[in-house]
């Protein structure tokens, strides 16, 4: 490793070589153990902002501020999965088939209980009239036969 | 990615609705994410909101995580820096008294005979840090502070490993010259400079 790369390197990194990038770590040690005065100067110039930085104090997690975040982990309802929300779907969809499904069978009953001849032409049935004729007609042949 | 997440089995964990493993995720990870946010935004409440915030995030995750592309503390940091983003982009848009705030720091700092208290030295680092543009903090913050590897900051920031070093260098200087112009002005200490021993 040249001076100028280590220079360069502790000019990123800081002095503590355990911030470098691994594979320049021995060459730069190597470099040191040679006593090399730029290498030694650039070291001491990082040391001395390194040390600066470490005054640095960062906010502290106080208790109060960690019940809150222990509390807000069982306040948040964990994402449905695909799964999940298809069984959702499906489970709503049911619901409105059903539904759609007793309207069909009260309009059918409804239809059936009342006589054909007394029907308003208003009235929805399942059978016309024509057809109720044509049934009628196939009973009375069949009771002839 | 050939290392196993060591945070992979406390997520399993939490995902199983297990409190200690809630109470471990917060004693791990809070002091982290606190250190990350009140650096990058210098303000200790900020901080605090972008915690609660990355550990809703958290909470959501937790039960289907899936160790594969990054590693958890990686997302994690990505979490934090992009909420921590969204607060400086709307500071730029209403520039004001934090600045005021910031001075009111370095103005209670001692008298120039006096050697700076703890208190004192953290603000004066806090507006060295405070002073530089956001991608230098950043930098500084992830590779120093947060002690990332050079390769982890850089895919954080998304720049090459020299657009870092660059970053880094010129982040370093700048604080060199901010504290070395404070100094001057509190004690006329002289700075080390290179080429000297």
């Amino acid at each position: 490793m040249t001076p100028e790369r280590f220079i360069h390197l502790a000019d990123a990194y800081g002095a503590d070589l355990a911030h470098w990038p691994a594979v320049e770590r021995e060459d730069a040690r190597t470099l040191l153990a040679q006593r090399n005065p730029q290498a030694l100067a650039a070291l001491q110039q990082a040391q001395w902002l390194d040390n600066r930085l470490d005054t640095h104090r960062a906010p502290l997690a106080d208790p109060l501020l960690m019940r809150q975040i222990v509390a807000s982990a069982y306040a948040t309802e964990p994402p449905s999965s695909f799964w999940r929300r298809y069984a959702d779907w499906l489970s709503r969809l049911g619901f409105v088939g059903v539904g759609l499904a007793g309207i069909a069978a009260g309009m059918l009953v409804a239809s059936m209980s009342l006589p054909l001849s007394a029907a308003p032409d208003w009235l929805p049935s399942v059978f016309d009239h024509g057809e109720a004729e044509l049934m009628l007609g196939i009973d009375s042949e069949e009771g002839e036969q | 990615m050939k290392d196993p997440d060591p945070d992979a089995e406390l997520l399993a964990r939490i995902g199983k609705n297990e409190p200690q493993a809630v109470n471990e995720m917060v004693s791990r990870k809070l002091p982290r994410l606190l250190a990350l946010a009140g650096r990058l935004l210098g303000d200790a409440e900020e901080a605090r909101d972008v915690a609660q915030e990355s550990f809703l995030k958290i909470w959501k995750h937790a039960a289907n995580w899936r160790s594969g592309h990054a590693r958890f503390d990686t997302w994690l940091h990505r979490v934090v820096l992009n909420l921590c983003y969204d607060r400086m982009r709307q500071r730029k848009e209403q520039p004001l008294a934090d600045d005021a705030a910031l001075l009111d720091v370095i103005d209670g700092s001692p008298a120039p005979d006096e050697p700076l208290h703890a208190e004192a030295q953290s603000a004066q680092m806090a507006a060295a840090l405070a002073s530089l543009p956001d991608r230098q903090r950043e930098a500084i913050v992830l590779q120093y502070y947060q002690e990332l590897s050079n390769i982890e900051a850089a895919a954080l920031m998304d720049i090459s490993v020299e657009a870092l070093e660059s970053l880094l260098s010129r982040a370093r200087r700048n604080l060199r010259n901010h504290l070395a112009e404070s100094e001057r002005a509190a004690s006329g200490n002289v700075v080390p400079r290179r080429g000297k021993s």
